[in-house]
């Protein structure tokens, strides 16, 4: 089949290093249970692989035998061992998959699974029995060095069994055997379990490029539309043939989770199986792949982070959802936002010249970059600017901007929407159209760097400009109200010590690594964490990444918000649940009404916590 | 069939308005414009036609600020040609009454056999742009009209809409004006990137054929509505509530307590 290039042939070191780091399980050990039976599978696998050899090399090679080198002594032991190691592990999984049956499971082919596990037990099996036999029979290892088979001969011998038969009986286990292992083999490659043999090249060739930016060919040339098979890199199909079916990634999935048709387990599955079933040129957006799946997602990477083989379902998504948009396949409400974004730059389609209305409502005047050098531009956002519920916020961190005496200025009306979520809706041409004016507008100001309150800005302006050749120092404001606060500038005062929980939001944890500042801050304002479950890496993504802000949930079973503020409710302690994106205060906002807990728990943002700290200090 | 679709930027209702020094106009300095919503429809409508039956689309707009953009928009969205008229400086933005001597004059020398516009706009409240064109050409003209179908050439057949849900199908000889309210269809999204490259084409200008239309009104003091006051909130559980609205009710004699 006819497919895209894909450069993943460079940095082979760093490629064999998370290779090294996914044979170590590192993902994998993530879920405890199923990461220590696949352990366990994975290394008798290797060890059990010796006897393979042994019993081919026997046939196709006469006189061939691992003796020499071990073959009835150590590597004999070790047989044995893995042998019951094995057979713990499949029975651990299989124990897994039809009786603890976790929801990840839904979708995958578990009969596959059911088949493998049935000949994995058939082929040590009859290698145990095969070696039994030869020890009742006087041939083969000596007992000390199969003390499983030992102990079986000894019970066959304690049956009064012949030698003369153990030995025939030999001959019937090792053919049972031999035949498994070739049923094995016959059945692997068009089975799940082909990921025994993709899994590593699909880890070695995984995306090694910065997380936050969709490669776009050259500044030029946008990335293309993916409509049929022909469209998609080897690299997309190889992805789609290592999958294990596992499912972390839908367990891990918020679209799937409010009941959205989308998970990035059967998206992956669904690819695969059109890849080998359908013409080449066949169209996938629609027949295979439906749109409500592709507009369902959020665009958070969770599924990416648990991919135990690094498959790569965000670039798909995107790549699909640009053959929507090209087509002109965009629902009513998306449309509206999007059009706006066109005409005055931000989705909620008010005017550009109320960007900084926001600032009327400060006791001094902020400073138009546009018209005077500044230490700090502040790259706003939508939502800071034009929600009022973050307006508010927006207010504070000006006014902790100021007491730290920071020298900062805004766009005022010359900034628009940075872009971030309108490139991952697939609308590249309005990406290209905004980023390249904010870019215009930036290099007509003087600054030293950026700082924004929107994760989602941070990450276009850090990451996705540079395609456009304009690259800055741009920081997070979590990270940069701590650094004011450690260097002396925003002393903050002695406050009543309380439990909090802390929402990463994606775009600053997964994909700008910004863990650890927020969770600094919290703790310089005097609040003690207690972290949910889904925290950092793993942190739950609200629901409206992606360009989901722009769409309707009324088909959602339930809210991703509403789902992880009941996460922070189990808590049990935690009075406050802090964030650190605009677009969080409303979606939290909204959930914490929603479900009628306001007495509970209530949403504050970083800065508020800071303010009301900075206020205690005389 | 030639169709010339008539386009006007109207303020951004989005924004605050504000009463500009002097009471007779909004303040525009704070206002964004926009493509007025009507004709955005009459567009569509436009590039509606074409795609069923084949026409030429050609969209104009009395020059001023943003109009390249809107009309390089027009090009993207599917008209094949766009030209802005430029019209000797006026005090402020030009009113659909006074511009039809300019837009007339446009139809007939571009040869369109009909023309759309929006029904109405923000500014235009009563909808005067397609029925003084079509009296200024000459032509038939109908107003609100929700759907064109082209019958054998030298008629048009279209639906107007009234209120109530009641509509009329109404044929007319071309060459027509039209007053457009909604499109047959929805508007189409255009994509970023056929936007990008229209943007690269440069919109004609010709100068104006005929004096724009001298006011024979005159806006003597504009104002926003009065704050309607009187509305009160009631706090409190569901059937405290209820009691207080019966009290009201009560009290205006509205209703009649046993
Ligand atoms: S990015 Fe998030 S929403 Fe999209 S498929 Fe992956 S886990 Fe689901
Ligand atoms: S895509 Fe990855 S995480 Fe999801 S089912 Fe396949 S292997 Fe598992």
């Amino acid at each position: 089949m006819i497919s895209q290039p894909a450069m993943r042939f460079d940095q082979p070191g760093r490629r064999l290093q998370g290779l090294l780091a996914a044979i170590g399980h590192r993902r994998l050990i993530r879920n405890r249970y199923s990461g220590i039976l696949h352990a366990m599978i994975f290394v008798s696998f290797f060890v059990l692989a010796t006897a393979i050899v042994q019993s081919f090399g026997s046939v196709l090679f006469p006189g061939f035998s691992l003796a020499p080198v071990g073959g009835d002594t150590w590597i004999a032991l070790a047989q044995d061992v893995f042998a019951i190691v094995m057979l713990t592990g499949v029975a651990l999984a299989a124990w897994q998959r039809l009786v603890l049956r976790p929801a990840r499971f839904k979708g995958s082919n578990n009969t596959d699974a059911n088949i493998i596990y049935i000949l994995i037990v058939i082929i040590v099996v009859t290698m145990l029995l095969e070696a039994a036999f030869a020890i009742v029979a006087g041939s083969g290892a000596s007992a000390i060095w199969r003390p499983v088979s030992a102990t079986l001969g000894a019970a066959f011998t304690a049956m009064r069994m012949s030698p003369e038969f153990a030995s025939q009986a030999h001959d019937v286990f090792y053919w049972l055997h031999v035949g498994a292992i070739l049923a094995f083999v016959v059945y692997i490659p068009g089975s799940k379990h082909r990921h025994m043999l993709l899994a590593a090249p699909n880890v070695y060739f995984r995306s090694l490029k910065p997380i936050g930016q969709i490669p776009r060919p050259t500044p030029e040339v946008p990335p293309p539309p993916l409509a049929a098979a022909t469209d998609f890199a080897w690299k997309d199909m190889l992805d789609t043939y290592a999958c294990t079916e596992c499912g972390r990634c839908q367990a891990a999935c918020p679209a799937y989770a409010s009941g959205l048709p989308l998970s990035p387990k059967l998206l992956i599955t669904d690819l695969r199986d059109h890849f080998v079933t359908q013409p080449a040129d066949a169209p996938i957006v629609g027949p295979t792949i439906s749109e409500d799946t592709l507009w369902a997602c959020t665009t958070c990477r969770a599924c990416m982070e648990v991919c135990p083989v690094h498959i790569e379902h965000l670039p798909k998504i995107i790549g699909m959802r640009r053959t929507l948009i090209e087509n002109g396949n965009i629902q009513p409400m998306l449309q509206t936002a999007l059009s706006n974004l066109q005409r005055v730059g931000n989705s909620m389609g008010t005017a550009s010249k109320m960007r900084a209305r926001w600032t009327k409502g400060l006791p001094f005047n902020v400073k138009d970059a546009r018209k005077e050098p500044v230490d700090v531009l502040w790259f706003v956002g939508d939502f800071a600017s034009y929600d009022p519920r973050v307006q508010e916020i927006s207010r504070t961190v000006a006014l902790l901007f100021q007491r730290a005496g920071v020298d900062f200025g805004i766009l005022y009306d010359s900034e628009r929407n940075s872009g971030n979520d309108v490139h991952r809706v697939g609308e590249e041409g309005l990406f290209e159209t905004l980023a390249r004016e904010n870019i215009a507008t930036l290099s007509a100001c003087t600054f030293k760097r950026i700082v924004t309150t929107d994760p989602h800005s941070l990450n276009a302006l850090a990451q996705e400009y540079s395609a456009f050749g304009a690259t800055y120092d741009v920081v997070h404001y979590s990270a940069f109200l701590l650094e004011l606060v450690e260097a002396g500038r925003l002393p903050l005062g002695p406050t009543e010590r309380r439990t909090v929980t802390y929402h990463d939001p994606c775009y600053l944890g997964r994909y700008n690594g910004g863990f650890d500042a927020p969770r600094a801050l919290i703790a310089r304002a005097g609040c003690a964490i207690n972290e949910m479950g889904r925290c950092r890496e793993n942190s739950f993504c609200c629901g409206a990444g992606g360009g989901r802000i722009w769409q309707d949930d009324s088909a959602m079973t339930e809210r991703p918000s509403e789902n992880r503020i009941r996460e922070a409710l189990a808590l049990g302690d935690a009075e406050l649940f802090v964030v650190a994106c605009p677009k969080d205060s409303v979606m939290y906002g909204a959930a914490i009404d929603a479900l009628g807990v306001s007495d509970r728990i209530k949403v504050v943002d970083l800065a508020e916590l800071v303010m009301s700290a900075a206020e205690t200090h005389s | 069939m030639h169709i010339m679709v008539v386009l006007r930027l109207v303020a951004d209702l989005g924004g605050d308005i504000e009463i500009a020094h002097g009471g007779k106009d909004i303040d525009r300095e704070w206002v964004d414009l926009k493509l007025n919503e009507f004709d955005d429809h009459a567009l569509e409508e436009a590039i509606f036609l074409k795609e069923i039956v084949g026409a030429k689309v050609t969209a104009i707009m009395i020059d001023g600020d943003g109009v390249e953009r809107s009309l390089q928009t027009a090009l993207a969205r599917g008209a094949d040609e766009a030209r802005r008229i430029a019209v000797d400086d006026t005090d402020g933005p030009i009113s659909s009454r006074a511009m039809t001597p300019v837009v007339a004059a446009a139809a007939a020398e571009l040869g369109a056999d009909l023309v759309l516009t929006g029904v109405q706009s923000p500014e235009d409240i009563f909808g005067q742009l397609a029925p003084s064109l079509g009296a200024v050409l000459g032509w038939p003209q109908a107003s609100a009209v929700s759907s064109v179908k082209p019958d054998d050439g030298s008629t048009i057949t279209v639906q107007q809409e009234y209120s109530g849900g009641v509509s009329a199908a109404i044929r007319l000889p071309l060459p027509a004006v039209l007053g457009v309210q909604t499109a047959s269809r929805p508007i189409r999204y255009v994509t970023g990137s056929k936007l990008r490259q229209a943007m690269a084409e440069e919109i004609p200008r010709i100068e104006a054929t005929a004096a724009v239309a001298m006011p024979d009104v005159e806006i003597v003091e504009l104002r926003v509505p009065d704050e309607a006051g009187g509305a009160v909130m009631l706090d409190g559980d569901a059937d405290a509530i209820a009691d207080e609205i019966l009290r009201l009710l009560a009290d205006r004699a509205l209703l009649q307590v046993c």
